[in-house]
């Protein structure tokens, strides 16, 4: 054949499916995936996502050099086709093959065990954002039919923004992505978008050629400052300063748009002088209620906050006091504003204090306030901030400089992070004891019951406020946990927690006094599980990875989780630094070999479907096959051992030998497919998506689009109705509709009145240096992630490893390698008191002086003794996030809980001795 | 469905070109990825990325390029130096089997392996985000780069055997590989050392500006893929085409080194930056943050008034006026950037026996 007819032939094929790609980057591509002969070809995207609104361009054509090389790790060298089962020490990397059923039933026996002699608490899963709604919902079914504890995702990964939950009550609060199209300034505020939104990024360099301006804010000077108008170096971590100045510059000038911060904000709200709280119905009026606010209207003085509407109606609320009041003890005493309260905490922050704090000049700080005003600008935020462990304190800053200039809930404004969107057929699956759709509308019905009575009991609630009051009760009897308390009570956290030297200064007492002051008040009831006395046995990760995600590093988990481990399973499409240390791993099916969705989220405001091309790799099984071949297991060794009635966690009975029975629903749901299609027309018929869709449309289209954001909780925080034909912006019925926020106030809140906030004067927004986590050090370590690869799920591909130095790599600035004489391409070892790692160093005059930076994603495998650049992470919680019970302030699955941060630890580097320089590149 | 006989080789003709705007261009290398996937995954192919995304400043790939000569002047092929192995890199193997069922423990980890030849030590995006300049006013950007498919092509001129030509259809630099006796001649020739050497059959390989797509109608496979829509494909003479205006008319975009001689066909918008920062940090709004003489080390004198052009459109839209430019820069629909080659290939016929894959279009 000649050359033109060879090259021809290698662009051929004889089968096109749908792809995406289910992975924690939530990004909802869709592929065409050629196969030609039973094996995928190559994948390219489809095309197909035709844009919402005219005038604003469209989604096309979605990817990232991740998924177009996704075929490659199809037949990767780190793939796993075969259960395993250690042979040596864990982490020996001594192996021997084993059937599937060999496998299933010693997972099977230890579970039982685990049951039967300590109860099913005993048996912990680590939830999953990886690998797609697929992935996840067998073992949560699994979990709940045997009553184990699933720790919860948030707790894990900390995607939590967490200040906008403080604020809003709430974090799910992101537009479509084409939104950014309408904005006039485009803040990247720790945000990498040129690394972690790639198939997104494009709207942002279209807004800038229809006239926004491009803002990026960050240490360094990162790849998405180099197609920034505007580029602001901050020092890392001193955020809130540069917001709160800019706060300050525009209450000054007089720039803040009133009308908007008296219809959505605390900030009128009145507050006592004597003791800085809130003035409250329970002030005024015997008996009165802890959770009713009040303004001082310009005419009728003292009045109540309005609790069902934002819309002030006659209500013209002063922002400025003083006024007097007379409590019901008749005594008169001060009242003034929260606004009083922020201008007075601002001057604090004036260019010039904020200067010295955040490294940003006057001038720039005055003109960032000018740009802001009167402007449509919004915030493109990653999950960076909330990993600081003042990161609340950022976003809440942040926040605030959005409500100054009234910038949420219109076209081109607001908060960009992420926003789930619902799924409702999903949600409603777990709930099924039949298969079809009478089931469905019965529970569905059901849930417009349930609200409805929680209606009668607050008939002041918004449909959002109800949804998370559901959400809330489910918690109960639900499998999630707060992951904190297992760390604390189970992985050796304590003790760095403890460690004052590496905590936050202003803390009156150990985290220890903290932690068992908020259990004791009760503010985690039924969710601190397992309890301190319920030692774990079996442990699961499915497509998680501990070993190189967890702050802390091995350390705490090998010392102190494993030993106490009868059973660690690693269920997993490739060998992870976890599966490593575990003593089986199970081979999952990868996208391409299954069915399957990705998660459903706000961003396309679509679906995105994923066929099966091929048949897996070996011996691998979807972890639907896994999960209910274990379920059937448990059933039949219960009988062969006789061990069929069990107690769980909440006292109740519970019988082993129907797991399996149960898991299918009587093989209801033999496979994938049966579930997928279950969801999708559940979907359908709870109204998220269009009438009629099933998984044959998915299969024919690839990608559909939402109609709705669904009735439960997730969806309905974004607050936006779906329209046909304008892209979704996120909190219009907050603006719009004047419907309330989910908050305490009921207002977006910027003052948190309670005891332990104000003790940590952290009542409102402040800067506060990052603590000294790790010890005194000259360097932050700055992290994020990658370009390359999304978590570690393509540190294996061998394309993907190329594009890159195919090994970690820590970055640092010119002139600070200068000075410790440390070379180009050299080894370096970074270290601080919690541990310490070997890497290459990359010299690179982008970085700021005293920063270096190392990308997430590569394993601890990847490096020398496998210690990974999690170990200089002490994993530290803000113990603010304890409390509990103060209005929107308790937890919520996904939501509101302490989360781990590791945004610039202290660090030291070191040349290591010996090591070769691979000459200089520049 | 799409026949191929619709949009048959024989109705193109005319030189393909392409445009890429750096100010859309994320450095995230799906099209060097794109490219790689699709045509580089065999046997001797595992270096070679005839799709490359580099950092500027930057030695780029192969290392140090743009010092390597070849090229033409005044009518005469420059001498050129012959990239080797090691200058490319990469192509890495890795201990999988060592790590994971070596039974070694902790003693080994995963990392590329070193087989003495130096091609562990560096590869095509080594020096990503490196970058120069001092901070905070450090300053570099993406420039992705592929096979020009020159006006001029040296590397033709250079071939010993002939097996290299240009193509009448759509303008292709392509090479027989059944003629090509692995001279390398083309390698040394080319100035943009876009020219990779296939160890495992003695051949040279470069991109091949995906005819078989453009044969039916489907753009390249790097433009298709580019999520951040930045390539614009089309014919170069076509005068309603946003290339043609983008070069001719609006003078934007402009040849990577148009000194090298060899009047390349890919061209590229140059970079804007973000404003430059005084000692004290204050903005200075007016010197460049990249220095002016390095952007025209690149891309020549026109790159002054090219970046003149863009930066008073900009100025023009956000004092509320509009811009042909920079509405067409845009780009509404993704599909208006790919000309006449704008076929979903899935809806090809593209069987590995079918008629379209095997009978092409003889050579010359």
């Amino acid at each position: 054949m000649d050359t033109t007819s060879q090259y021809r032939k290698r662009w051929s094929w004889d089968r096109v499916t749908w792809g995406t790609h289910c992975l924690n980057c939530l990004a909802t591509c869709s592929y065409r995936v050629y196969s030609r002969e039973g094996k995928v070809a190559f994948e390219e995207q489809g095309g197909t996502i035709g844009e919402i609104e005219s005038g604003v361009p469209d989604f096309n054509p979605l990817g990232c050099q991740k998924g177009s090389a996704w075929s490659l790790q199809l037949d990767g060298e780190d793939r796993v086709t075969k259960p395993l089962r250690r042979v040596g020490e864990r982490g020996s990397g001594k192996w021997e093959e084993i059937t599937w059923d060999e496998a299933l039933v010693e997972i099977a026996d230890s579970i039982i065990d685990a049951i039967d002699e300590d109860g099913p608490e005993s048996v912990v899963f680590e939830e999953s954002v990886e690998g797609g709604l697929m992935a996840q919902s067998p073992f949560l079914r699994l979990a709940s039919l045997i009553g184990a504890v699933t720790l919860d995702a948030q707790g894990l990964v900390n995607d939590l923004p967490i200040g906008q939950h403080i604020t809003f009550g709430k974090f799910s609060c992101a537009s479509t992505v084409d939104d950014s199209f309408h904005s006039e300034v485009l803040l990247l505020w720790h945000a990498n978008p040129a690394y972690t939104s790639i198939p997104y990024f494009h709207y942002i360099s279209e807004a800038r050629y229809r006239g926004a301006k491009v803002v990026s804010i960050a240490p360094d000077y990162n790849a998405s400052c180099v197609n920034a108008d505007m580029y602001v170096p901050v020092k890392p971590g001193s955020d809130a300063a540069l917001a709160l100045s800019i706060c300050q510059v525009l209450l000054q000038e007089g720039k803040e748009d009133q009308d908007f911060v008296k219809s959505q904000t605390d900030l009128p709200l009145l507050v006592r002088s004597d003791n800085l709280r809130f003035l409250r119905e329970r002030d005024l009026v015997k008996g009165g209620s802890e959770e009713h606010f009040y303004f001082w209207d310009k005419t009728a003085g003292v009045i109540e906050v309005p609790r069902s509407t934002l819309d002030l109606g006659e209500i013209d609320p002063e922002l400025h006091g003083p006024f007097k009041v007379t409590l019901a003890d008749n005594s008169e005493i001060e009242v003034i504003t929260v606004l009083d309260l922020i201008e007075k905490r601002l001057l604090d922050y004036t260019p010039d204090l904020a200067s010295a704090i955040c490294g940003v000049s006057p001038e720039t700080i005055k003109e960032l306030a000018l740009i802001i005003a009167g402007n449509k600008t919004k915030i493109i935020e990653g999950f960076n901030a909330p990993k600081y462990f003042h990161g609340d304190l950022m976003e809440r800053s942040m926040c605030l400089l959005l409500a100054l200039t009234g910038n949420w809930g219109k076209p081109g404004t607001g908060i960009q992070g992420l926003a789930l969107a619902g799924l409702d057929g999903y949600l409603l699956f777990s709930m099924k004891t039949k298969q079809g759709v009478e089931e469905t509308a019965r529970l569905l019905d059901g849930i417009d019951a349930s609200m409805e009575q929680l209606r009668q009991r607050d008939p002041e609630a918004t449909d959002e406020m109800l949804g998370n009051q559901l959400l809330t009760l489910s918690t109960s009897a639900g499998t999630s946990a707060p992951p904190v308390f297992f760390n604390y009570n189970h992985v050796g956290y304590k003790e760095s927690w403890n460690n004052a030297a590496w905590q936050e200064p202003t803390m009156t007492k150990s985290f220890s006094s903290y932690m068992e002051d908020a259990l004791r008040r009760g503010w985690w009831g039924g969710v601190a599980r397992p309890s301190a006395g319920m030692a774990p046995r079996v442990f699961f990760t499915v497509g998680t990875n501990p070993m190189r995600r967890a702050r802390g590093g091995k350390r705490a988990i090998l010392e102190t989780l494993w030993p106490k481990l009868e059973k660690i399973v690693a269920v997993d499409i490739r060998m992870s630094s976890t599966a490593l240390y575990a003593d089986i791993v199970l081979p999952a099916a990868m996208q391409y070999e299954r069915v399957n969705v990705q998660y459903p989220i706000t961003h396309t405001l679509h679906l995105a479907f994923s066929d099966k091309a091929v048949e897996p790799k070996g011996e691998a099984r979807t972890e639907w096959e896994i999960f209910s071949a274990l379920a059937n297991k448990i059933s039949e060794r219960s009988v062969e051992r006789d061990i069929v009635e069990f107690t769980d966690g909440r006292r109740q009975s519970r019988r082993l030998d129907t797991v399996g029975d149960s898991y299918t629903i009587g093989g209801a749901f033999p496979n994938d497919e049966s579930v997928i299609d279950e969801w999708i027309r559940d979907s359908s018929d709870a109204g998220t998506l269009p009438p009629g869709t099933s998984v044959e449309t998915l299969r024919s289209k690839g990608t559909i689009r939402f109609t709705g954001l669904g009735v439960f909780a997730p969806g309905l925080s974004v607050a936006t109705d779906v329209k046909k034909d304008k892209v979704l912006t996120a909190f219009q019925w907050h603006v719009d509709k004047k419907l309330p926020f989910p908050t305490l106030t009921k207002r977006a809140q910027f003052y948190i009145d309670h005891p332990w906030f104000m003790d940590a004067d952290e009542a409102l927004p402040r800067h506060k240096d990052n603590p000294k986590m790790g010890g005194d050090y000259p360097f932050v370590l700055t992290s994020g992630h990658s370009r390359w690869t999304v978590h570690a799920v393509s540190m294996g591909n061998s394309a993907v490893l190329s594009t890159h130095r195919g090994q970690p790599l820590v970055v640092m600035g010119a002139k600070d390698a200068l000075e410790l004489n440390i070379g180009e391409g050299t080894k370096v070892k970074v270290f601080n008191d919690h541990g310490s790692f070997v890497a290459m160093v990359k010299v690179a005059p982008r970085v700021r002086p005293n920063q270096l930076i190392i990308y997430n994603g590569f394993e601890p495998h990847m490096f020398e003794g496998w210690n990974g650049s999690n170990e200089v992470e002490p994993g530290m919680v803000k113990w603010l996030h304890l409390v509990g019970k103060y209005g929107h302030l308790r937890y919520l699955p996904f939501g509101w809980q302490p989360v781990p941060s590791d945004r610039s630890v202290s660090v030291g580097i070191m040349p290591v001795p010996d090591s070769q320089g691979i000459e200089e590149s520049s | 469905m799409t026949t191929t006989e619709e949009k048959s080789v024989s109705e193109l003709h005319g030189q393909v070109a392409m445009v890429f705007d750096l100010n859309k261009c994320m450095g995230c290398q799906t099209c060097s990825i794109a490219c790689k996937v699709l045509w580089t995954g065999e046997q001797g192919e595992e270096h070679q990325w005839w799709m490359t995304t580099n950092t500027q400043p930057g030695l780029g790939t192969p290392k140090g390029w743009e010092d390597m000569g070849g090229g033409i002047k005044n009518g005469v092929l420059q001498p050129g130096h012959q990239p080797t192995r090691a200058e490319f890199g990469g192509g890495w193997d890795f201990n999988y089997n060592e790590v994971f069922y070596g039974g070694k423990g902790r003693e080994v980890h995963l990392q590329p392996t070193d087989k003495g030849d130096g091609t562990t030590r560096w590869g095509m995006n080594w020096d990503e985000d490196q970058g120069a300049g001092e901070y905070p006013n450090s300053y570099y950007f993406y420039l992705p780069r592929l096979c020009n498919h020159c006006t001029n092509p040296v590397c033709v001129s250079a071939c010993p055997s002939g097996a290299m030509y240009k193509r009448s259809e759509d303008g292709a630099v392509l090479r027989d590989e059944e003629i090509c006796q692995g001279a390398r001649f083309c390698m040394e020739a080319c100035p943009y050392k876009k020219i990779y050497f296939n160890y495992a059959r003695d051949v040279a390989q470069h991109c091949i500006l995906c005819f078989p797509r453009l044969e039916v109608g489907v753009a390249p496979a790097c433009a298709r893929q580019c999520p951040g829509r930045l390539v614009f494909v089309g014919l170069k003479d076509d005068k309603n085409s946003p290339i043609y205006k983008l070069v001719n008319e609006w003078k934007v975009a402009l040849p990577l080194h148009p000194e090298f001689g060899t009047e390349p066909n890919i061209y590229y918008i140059p970079p804007l930056s973000p404003y430059r920062l005084n000692e004290d940090m204050s903005i200075d709004e007016e010197t460049p943050r990249i220095p002016p003489e390095y952007l025209e080390s690149l891309f020549g004198e026109g790159v002054h008034g090219a970046l003149d052009t863009l930066k008073s459109e900009l100025a023009n839209v956000r004092s509320g006026g509009t811009s042909e430019l920079l509405e067409t820069l845009i780009v509404y629909k993704w599909l208006d950037l790919f000309g006449p080659f704008t076929t979903d290939p899935s809806s090809l016929d593209r069987s590995p026996d079918s008629q379209a894959v095997t009978l092409g279009p003889t050579r010359r």
